[in-house]
């Protein structure tokens, strides 16, 4: 009752407030279709007038999502400090950025400038420009001597006079050219797939292929020692990571397992599975067991992304890669990477699948969508390189039989331990620890003595991490010199080259030898005679 | 005026079917429909050039560098068996004089000697950059848009609906099965089966031979939607005004693919393997030292992609800790090396001055979230020139904030380099600004320069600290050699070669920014012709892309459509909004008499109602190519109501701007806007 007594004060606001709402009240019913939403929401509030409140939450919710713009100021954020016009400008004038770039210290500089540089033509006998003599190369990869190749020349040639050099465009506009097509038709055909989808480039091939399928909230399970194009595919797509030890199925099939009951106790939906790993991986020259790794993947419904990067071109009788070499139909794989650069001596690099598999890619592989396709005449020299290798079979007899003639010498070598597969064409050299029995670092045969707990699927370390013993700078430096000493034999070999503290997991160091049929058996047993004499040399040197 | 009878009928409103476009082209009788009228044109014409001079600007000198051309007209025109001109395309609309000789083919780099339809790109001295300001359309074009989309979408969730029900096979793919999870789930590809789907046909579609002035297109049809296409086995050729061939050296023939043959026959086809494991050699290093040069920094770094060389470098320039700032239209390679980079990331509106002065007093004052320590770096990336709108990055305000903010600037030049400034250094080099105050300049070769890959650049020790821990360096491939040669040889025809001086006269021979580069850079046995070492090819080009540019601009808008973007860029956006009318100007362009090929891009490349044509032009278009582009958008612009723009009353006829096109391209953009 008080209140009639304290209304009337308030009298004129309210008779206000009143005409303010008829009137617009009025104009709401002027609007089209505003019978409609009137309807709406009586219906709805009289079923449940708490759902009233609720629209018109949501309804402002949206609205403020939709004005908030990407580019506006986080102004809201509990820690925004409001500071006047003037202290900004203090502070402006105090802030002081690091250098953009450290210059490089003495060994980065020395490194740098013991880069080889071949003058004019790559081969397995190039000139260089530091010594200005010829040098057997175990450096660069020219597994089957394509590089040289004078058909291929022949057909690049025709193809620059039909094509010019650039495509001057991306796939989607008017880059697609007809002997793109050609290409992917060819390595699908090679392979045994449906179809094939070329990139630009090699490295950034696998880059773009896992965050094409892997997205948010999906399961990717890789080998710890997957490569840097890897890490970093898996790193955009933001996917949850579990590791399972370096080429150690055992291990995989735990992890597999116990993805399966964390999602059963979790009764969590059925999200998408993937397992990542590498044909020969980069890192040590391993190899994988495929028709495990196959029987794995479809026993626990994962599908496999495999990177052939270093092993199609070079490992199967016709170069056709584990797949060829383990007789297991590549149609089993859903993605399988390769690399046109590495394997075919050209350019670029490409995923086989299905056909939906390379259809998905041409809208959502980053690397295909927004770059431009490759100069027509590298797709060409693919195309060739496909032909030759298909019709030459003593191509990949003769890489295989000098990758054998280089394991005689070097299984031999003490003080060295080399994790690489036997049949592997890029074979790596790490140094033995002094004290340890073991070859540590990636080798599988560390996991394999120590049967303890498994390690921790969630963390890219292996258990026996803190074992390791290695000091990277240090053998970095013994390795360098005997590069060094063996360039100075006409022997032309590298190390391992990495972006030293960005991969996930430092690598040991090791040298890289890759092989080449376009040395004689006689040539390769000498320059890797060579290797060995300057690890000796070194080595020997090293423990005195 | 120079158009007229020899331009196409009106085109063609029905869908291409196959039949159609097979029998499409028997019936006209063009101009010049044989390569022997052509040679009797070009007598005539010669024997015209001999008499009494006509006032037409055709009979003006020809190119300076023509006496030192040596090759016939023949050779650079009738290039195959046959010429067949029906589409207007294969042969210049008016025959050449006896003192015009042309070194290039015109169907991939038109022949124009015209002296008039040239400009120097060239930012006015003393006037600001006018702000770009994006025209809206009338509102019943926006309603329009905005209900297509609506229905697009309810349409789309229907037939999705009704389709799970009644034809649950088409959409295994999308569902789980068998215990796997859908690679694309029916909710993530809705926009690619819904609605993009429906215009597949103006996506893709295969070509052969260079993408230079002209394109052969594969011919292609769909029975089924758009699911699939099928090959007709035939070729259309078309006016291409498309492909990122900004200074026209996509080219099968002329000086650069001599260049390139002669480097496939020393180098071959690769270099084996990537740049720090034995993939380098000796072109490496010449390219490299070239690069550095033309865009006037100290030292340059190549990657065999143009996408990697943004996604490679970055995440080695900044880390967490750091903070990159990016206009909010980047391309997508920046977002992904960004992302690698870990570092923090904020966005301010396009190109808008104002928005990113008050984002940086904001994020220096602030610091790093949380903590308020000071970020250690900041980065701002921009773009020279935007690829989808055709703005150019207000360069002279961002270097006026970088002295007083102290950040460093990456800008990625991928579509600015060689199409802009008057010595075609890029953007820098438009404004008039000196490049090393620039810390990053990265582009691409995959433009301009007809190649592919990309460089960046910048100062030695930044250029040094990349090379071991960009990602490139140790892991990528090495560029190839024929691509590398393509680069020297362009780069080298834009800045021309000074001939070799006496050993004495040392000094004379270092290289001054923007002017010729020495002799010595070049390896012995890249032998350019004359025209090419001169610089005056090079020259020719730019001036010619500049005009092409500004014509196409200015006429557009004359004629009484909405435009984006700076007169002065390559890359013209003409704004359709409606998505309906994206594949139906898509065709009615491919169909006509003339055929020509065009972009379109809609959501997600561009906010959601600007869906637009992007024209590419080119320096290998002749004025008469702009000049059907533009009768071709006039009448399709009529039919599609797309002429948004100027008031009628200030519009053109499109006779007045083909004509008044010179008078066009000189108007200044400051003073028009
Ligand atoms: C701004 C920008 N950066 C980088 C790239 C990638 O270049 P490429 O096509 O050479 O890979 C592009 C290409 O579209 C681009 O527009």
């Amino acid at each position: 009752m008080t209140s009639t007594y304290s209304n009337t004060p308030l009298e004129p606001v309210f008779s206000h407030v009143s005409e303010a709402v008829l009137s617009a009240e009025r104009a709401f019913y002027k609007l089209p279709g505003s019978a409609i939403i009137e309807r709406y929401v009586r219906s709805s509030h009289q079923n449940d007038p708490g759902r009233t409140v609720l629209e018109i939450i949501l309804f402002l919710l949206v609205v403020r999502t939709l004005l908030q713009s990407r580019t506006r100021a986080d102004r809201n954020a509990k820690s925004f400090i409001e500071f006047s016009e003037k202290e900004i400008d203090e502070l402006v004038d105090e802030w002081t950025p690091e250098p953009l770039a450290r210059p490089l210290d003495e060994v980065e500089q020395h490194e740098l400038d013991a880069t080889h540089v071949v003058v004019g033509p790559s081969g397995p006998k190039p000139k260089l420009a530091s010594t200005g003599k010829t040098a057997l190369n175990l450096a660069s990869q020219n597994f089957t001597n394509l590089a040289g190749n004078e058909t291929i020349k022949e057909e690049a040639i025709k193809a620059l006079r039909k094509y010019g050099v650039g495509s001057c465009g991306p796939a989607g506009f008017y880059g697609t050219v007809d002997v793109h097509l050609d290409l992917e038709r060819d390595i699908a055909e090679f392979l045994g797939t449906e179809a094939a989808i070329l990139y630009s480039q090699g490295f950034s091939t696998i880059t773009s292929v896992i965050p094409a399928f892997c997205k948010r909230g999906d399961i990717i399970v890789a080998d710890r020692a997957v490569s840097f194009p890897i890490q970093k595919g898996m790193q955009i797509s933001r996917s949850t990571i579990r590791w399972f030890d370096h080429n150690d199925l055992k291990s995989l099939e735990d992890v597999l397992i116990q993805i399966e009951k964390d999602r059963k106790k979790r009764r969590g939906p059925l999200t998408r599975r993937f397992i990542v790993t590498e044909g020969i991986f980069e890192k040590d020259g391993s190899m994988v067991d495929l028709p495990k790794l196959v029987e794995l993947k479809t026993k626990y419904k994962y599908r496999l992304i495999l990177d052939e990067s270093y092993s199609f071109g070079t490992v199967g009788r016709t170069g056709r890669g584990l797949t060829e070499l383990y007789n297991v139909p590549a149609k089993k794989i859903e993605m399988l990477v390769g690399s046109v650069a590495i394997g075919l001596c050209a350019g670029g690099g490409f995923c086989a699948g299905t056909e939906f598999v390379v259809e998905h890619q041409r809208i959502n592989g980053a690397g295909f969508v927004y770059s431009a396709s490759m100069p027509p005449l590298l797709a060409v020299s693919g195309s060739k390189a496909i032909d030759i290798l298909k019709n030459t079979p003593s191509l990949l007899e003769g890489l295989h039989d000098n990758v054998r003639a280089a394991r005689a010498i070097l299984d031999k070598v003490d003080g060295i331990n080399i994790p690489s597969h036997p049949a592997s064409p890029m074979i790596h050299i790490q140094l033995k620890s002094p004290g340890a029995s073991s070859g540590g670092g990636l080798h599988p045969s560390a996991a394999l003595v120590m049967p303890t707990k498994p390690s921790n699927p969630s963390s890219i370390l292996p258990r026996e991490a803190s074992t390791w013993d290695w000091d990277v700078q240090n053998e970095e430096l013994i390795l360098q010199e005997v590069v060094e000493e063996a360039l100075a034999q006409g022997v032309m070999i590298t190390k391992s080259r990495r972006a030293r503290g960005q991969e996930l997991v430092e690598v040991r160091p090791s040298l890289r030898l890759s092989m080449t049929a376009g040395l004689t058996k006689k040539e390769t047993e000498k320059a890797v005679g060579v290797v060995k004499a300057a690890l000796q040399k070194v080595l020997s040197r090293r423990r005195v | 005026m120079p158009t007229g009878s020899s331009l196409p009928s009106p085109m063609a409103l029905s869908r291409s079917s196959p039949s159609s476009s097979m029998f499409k082209k028997q019936q006209s009788t063009p101009q010049m429909s044989s390569a022997a009228s052509y040679l009797s044109a070009l007598s005539q014409a010669d024997a015209r050039a001999r008499g009494s001079r006509s006032p037409t600007p055709t009979a003006t000198p020809a190119l300076s560098f023509s006496s030192s051309v040596t090759t016939s007209t023949e050779d650079t025109v009738l290039n195959e068996q046959e010429i067949d001109n029906d589409d207007g395309l294969a042969l210049p609309m008016r025959a050449p004089t006896s003192e015009q000789v042309f070194s290039t083919i015109h169907t991939e780099y038109g022949h124009c000697s015209e002296e008039a339809y040239r400009y120097t790109s060239q930012h006015p001295q003393g006037t600001v950059l006018p702000e770009h300001v994006e025209q809206d359309p009338p509102y019943y074009i926006l309603l329009s848009t905005y209900i297509s989309y609506l229905l697009l979408i309810i349409l789309g969730h229907c037939r999705d609906f009704f389709g799970k029900r009644l034809h649950p096979q088409y959409y295994k793919h999308l569902m789980p099965h068998d215990g796997y999870a859908p690679l694309n789930s029916d909710f993530d590809s809705f926009y690619t089966r819904r609605l993009k789907l429906r215009i597949d046909d103006c996506f893709s579609q295969p070509i052969t031979g260079v993408a230079g002035r002209t394109i052969q297109l594969i011919d292609r049809y769909s029975t089924d939607f758009n699911y699939t296409q099928k090959f007709t086995g035939g070729h259309t050729r078309a006016l291409n005004i498309s492909s990122y061939n900004y200074l026209g050296f996509a080219q099968a023939r002329g000086g650069c693919a001599d260049v390139v043959e002669e480097s496939l026959k020393r180098y071959g086809v690769t270099t084996c393997g990537s740049r720090l494991e034995g993939g380098s050699s000796d072109i490496h290093q010449v390219a490299e030292a070239l690069v550095a040069d033309f865009v006037g920094q100290e030292d340059a770094l190549i990657s065999s992609m143009g996408f990697a060389t943004n996604s490679t470098v970055i995440p080695a320039l900044v880390n967490r800790g750091c903070l990159v700032i990016s206009d909010e239209l980047n391309h997508a390679s920046i977002r992904f090396g960004v992302r690698l980079s870990g570092a923090s990331v904020r966005m301010f509106k396009h190109n808008d001055m104002n928005s990113l002065e008050s984002l940086l007093r904001e994020v220096i004052s602030q610091g790093q979230p949380k903590t308020h320590r000071p970020w250690k770096k900041i980065l701002l990336i921009v773009e020279g020139l935007y690829s989808m709108e055709g703005t150019l990055v207000n360069l002279p305000v961002i270097m006026q904030l970088k002295k007083k903010y102290k950040f460093n600037l990456f800008v990625d030049e991928a579509h600015s380099v060689g199409a802009l400034g008057p010595n075609g250094r890029g953007v820098a080099n438009y404004f008039g600004i000196d490049p090393r105050s620039i810390d990053i300049l990265m582009g691409t070769f995959t433009k301009s320069f007809g190649a592919a890959g990309g460089y960046i650049s910048g100062s030695k020790t930044l250029i040094d600290r990349l090379r071991v821990r960009g990602y490139s360096g140790a892991y990528a491939e090495a560029m190839t050699p024929p691509v590398l040669t393509q680069i020297i040889a362009s780069m080298a025809s834009i800045m021309g070669v000074k001939p070799p001086s006496t050993p004495r006269a040392i000094e004379d021979d270092t290289y001054r920014y923007p002017g010729p580069m020495p002799s010595s850079s070049l390896p012995q046995w890249v032998s350019l012709p004359p025209a090419l070492t001169s610089g005056l090819e090079g020259r020719d080009r730019l001036r010619r892309l500049a005009f092409n540019s500004r014509y196409l601009h200015t006429g557009l808008v004359k004629l009484g459509f909405i435009t984006y973007g700076h007169p002065a860029s390559p890359i013209v956006p003409l704004l359709l909004f409606n998505p309906g009318k994206m594949n139906i100007f898509h065709r009615m362009m491919k169909d006509r008499k003339t055929p020509i090929i065009v972009v379109v891009v809609a959501y997600p490349a561009t906010p959601l109602v600007t869906s637009r044509v992007r024209f590419c032009v080119s320096a290998s278009h002749t004025k008469e190519d702009i000049d059907i582009v533009l009768k071709a958008c006039d009448e399709i612009g009529d039919v599609l109501d797309l002429k948004n723009g100027i008031p009628r009353s200030e519009r053109w006829p499109l006779e007045e701007v083909c004509a008044r096109a010179v008078e066009l391209a000189n108007i200044d953009p400051s003073v028009e806007h």
